[in-house]
């Protein structure tokens, strides 16, 4: 549980002088002073259209630029506000220790208020409207849903790790089609937080990643839903960087894949989760895209990562690999089956510890580019619904490997294709 | 005369005839050890095989610790290696038993020195052992890192560090064992020395296409954006 103690001295004041509220918007990023008063403004406006006699506190890291201080001009009778250092300066939202920290401060800090929701904002600020968080912590306050899990609008090329391993995963897997398992903007129920925070105790960063909150609560049997929430300005990350990413994000979703193991292996098909509001249509970028770098990348690691690969993949998956390395750009194409089956082994490779779990997290890289050239080939000229029925596609080719993750997770040695 | 060097060489003939006599039944006994002590060895080794492949002895410890067990044993079966090593000790102290039917003081002496010079070669085979998993274990995060990082010389820049650490622990295991002095020494700084200049060489010569790959990617980046957003 957390600990009442951690709060500073003066968010503790604070909260002394607030009393209660019923909701808590935790702001994860650093936000700035002006950004804090919209964000207020924005809170009550939401609490208005709840059209109930609701009191909210938005807690929040305050940048660096300006010093902490309590300004009771930008608050109002139902919105208050407690600046509190939630992330350190220049955290990832993949680094999972950090963002744990953050969410196990907001829940700290909602349990001594005696709060029934939360919204959690993790993206830019710019992007936050009232309809954001409006959506997010309406289901929570008045339906009784436990989880809220965003869907923004997106280009095609958005998302990609999002698309092609945690939605057609975590839908194999748990059976619940959320389109946005990783998030990163959330709302929660006291009741769900607080589980994955009782959870959390006995093994460290448990809270840690936003993927798990969406496996917690098809575990759990919680209620979940998605909210339409509009746009979102997602960081770019440099190639440099995105083994870092993969093996942030990938991580601990694979721990929970061990973990859940005797939940998902009963799991069979799946079904659709209630949405709300109606889906946004992005601007959609036309035009080709070029994959050159991406294929290189892919090309060179199959000469180069044959061994690391090998003691992950089966024989006749890293024969498609050395197959698929010779294609020209132009031509590039994985199909979804074989990269299924990449990702399930992995997933295997990760339990089985066959090498170091870094080493493999990080090794998935080449693949992962592979994959995307050979998916931004296929979508460059699609609409919004070709890109929807693509993703559908890789969705269902999930959920037809099942039987083949099931098989090399039960027998990993005798089923060795 | 003659008859003085015929008992000469009678007296030696005897000598050596007496002597070689002597030696015979330390001779026989030490036979006798060796054949027992090997096929005691050959049934304790079939034995211990069927006991460690019954209980998926090699499976085990593949899942249980790092590879390099496996690396280590003759038909990459840690099985193998132990009943190999079972067998040869048996075989040794045969030996031993052997060699003490000719001169107790002798054998006490070997012995002496054997187990004096046996926590050298633990230590020596540790290091090894250490070293080739340190090694194994750099290589692979180096050849990973430099593939993501998308260098074209990554699997030599790899195998010029793992080389690097084998070199080292091989100077280290001989320098435990006593053996080559400064030989060892010299022959090591000269590997040493020669792969680090080979390494900044292939870095060096590498990084100029590194370098004018980088700017050209800046350039282009700043051009045209990258499309691809990942989270």
């Amino acid at each position: 549980m957390p600990e009442l103690d951690a709060i500073p001295t003066e968010a503790r004041q604070r909260l002394e002088e607030i009393g209660s509220a019923d909701l808590i918007i935790g702001i994860l990023n650093t936000a700035h002073d002006h950004e804090i008063g919209t964000v207020v403004k924005t809170v009550g406006e939401v609490l208005r259209e709840l059209s109930q006699n609701l009191r909210a506190v938005v807690v929040h890291s305050p940048s660096d630029e300006a010093p902490e201080r309590h300004d009771a001009a930008r608050e109002s009778e139902s919105v208050h506000v407690v600046p509190w250092p939630l992330l350190a300066p220049n955290t990832s939202l993949t680094q999972a220790g950090s963002v744990s920290d953050g969410y196990r401060s907001i829940f700290a800090l909602g349990e001594s208020l005696g709060a029934r929701g939360y919204g959690v904002i993790a993206s830019s600020l710019e992007t936050v409207t009232s309809q954001w968080i409006w959506r997010l912590v309406e289901p929570v306050l008045n339906m009784d849903f436990d989880l809220v899990a965003p869907c923004y609008a997106r280009q095609k090329l958005e998302g990609l790790l999002n698309n092609s391993i945690l939605r057609p995963l975590m839908r194999a897997l748990y059976g619940r089609r959320i389109r946005n398992p990783l998030g990163p903007d959330f709302g929660f129920s006291a009741k769900l937080l607080r589980r994955l925070l009782y959870l959390d105790s006995g093994l460290p960063n448990r809270l840690g990643s936003p993927v798990l909150f969406a496996s917690e609560a098809a575990c759990g049997g919680f209620q979940v839903c998605q909210a339409h929430i509009g746009e979102r300005h997602p960081p770019q990350i440099d190639l440099m960087n995105l083994s870092s990413i993969l093996a942030d994000v990938l991580g601990p979703v694979f721990l929970d894949v061990e973990r859940n193991a005797p939940f998902w292996q009963k799991v069979r098909g799946s079904h659709a989760v209630r949405a709300f509001g109606e889906p946004i249509a992005s601007a959609q970028e036309d035009g080709s895209v070029d994959v050159r770098r991406l294929v290189e990348s892919f090309q060179l690691g199959s000469r180069n990562l044959q061994e690391v690969w090998g003691v992950v993949l089966p024989p006749a998956t890293l024969f498609e690999v050395r197959k698929l390395a010779r294609l020209a750009p132009d031509e590039f194409h994985m199909p979804d089956e074989l990269w299924v089956r990449i990702i399930y082994d992995f997933a295997l490779g990760h339990r089985l510890r066959t090498i170091s779990r870094d080493h493999l997290l990080r090794a998935i890289t080449p693949l992962y580019l592979g994959w995307t050239a050979s998916y931004a080939l296929e979508v460059e000229r699609s609409t919004p619904d070709m890109v929807e029925y693509r993703l559908e596609q890789l969705c269902d080719a999930y959920e037809a490997g099942k039987t083949y993750l099931l098989s090399r997770w039960r027998w990993p040695d005798r089923f060795n294709p | 005369m003659l008859e003085q060097v015929r008992e000469a060489l009678h007296q030696s003939t005897i000598r050596v005839i007496t002597k070689l006599a002597s030696l015979l039944p330390g001779t026989v006994a030490l036979i006798i050890a060796v054949a027992l002590s090997a096929v005691l060895g050959a049934i304790l080794a079939f034995l211990l095989r069927r006991l460690l492949r019954a209980v998926d002895f090699d499976e085990r410890l593949a899942h249980a610790v790092s590879p390099v067990w496996t690396q280590w044993s003759p038909s990459q079966s840690p099985t193998l290696l132990v009943t190999r090593v079972v067998f040869w000790a048996l075989i040794l102290i045969g030996f031993l038993i052997g060699i003490a039917a000719f001169d107790a003081t002798l054998t006490s002496q070997l012995v002496l020195s054997i187990f004096t010079y046996l926590p050298n070669v633990v230590a020596a085979v540790l290091v090894l052992l250490m070293g080739t998993l340190i090694a194994r274990f750099i290589a692979r995060s180096v050849l990973i890192g430099a593939v993501n990082m998308n260098l074209q010389y990554a699997r030599v820049l790899s195998l010029g560090v793992k080389w690097l650490v084998l070199v080292l622990t091989v100077a280290m295991a001989l320098e435990h064992l006593s053996i080559g002095g400064g030989i060892v020494q010299l022959a090591f700084g000269i590997l040493f020395g020669g792969i680090v200049l080979a390494l900044a060489l292939a870095v060096g010569l590498g990084s100029k296409e590194l370098v004018s790959r980088s700017l050209e990617r800046e350039k282009t980046t700043a051009e045209t954006e990258e499309p691809f957003r990942h989270l």
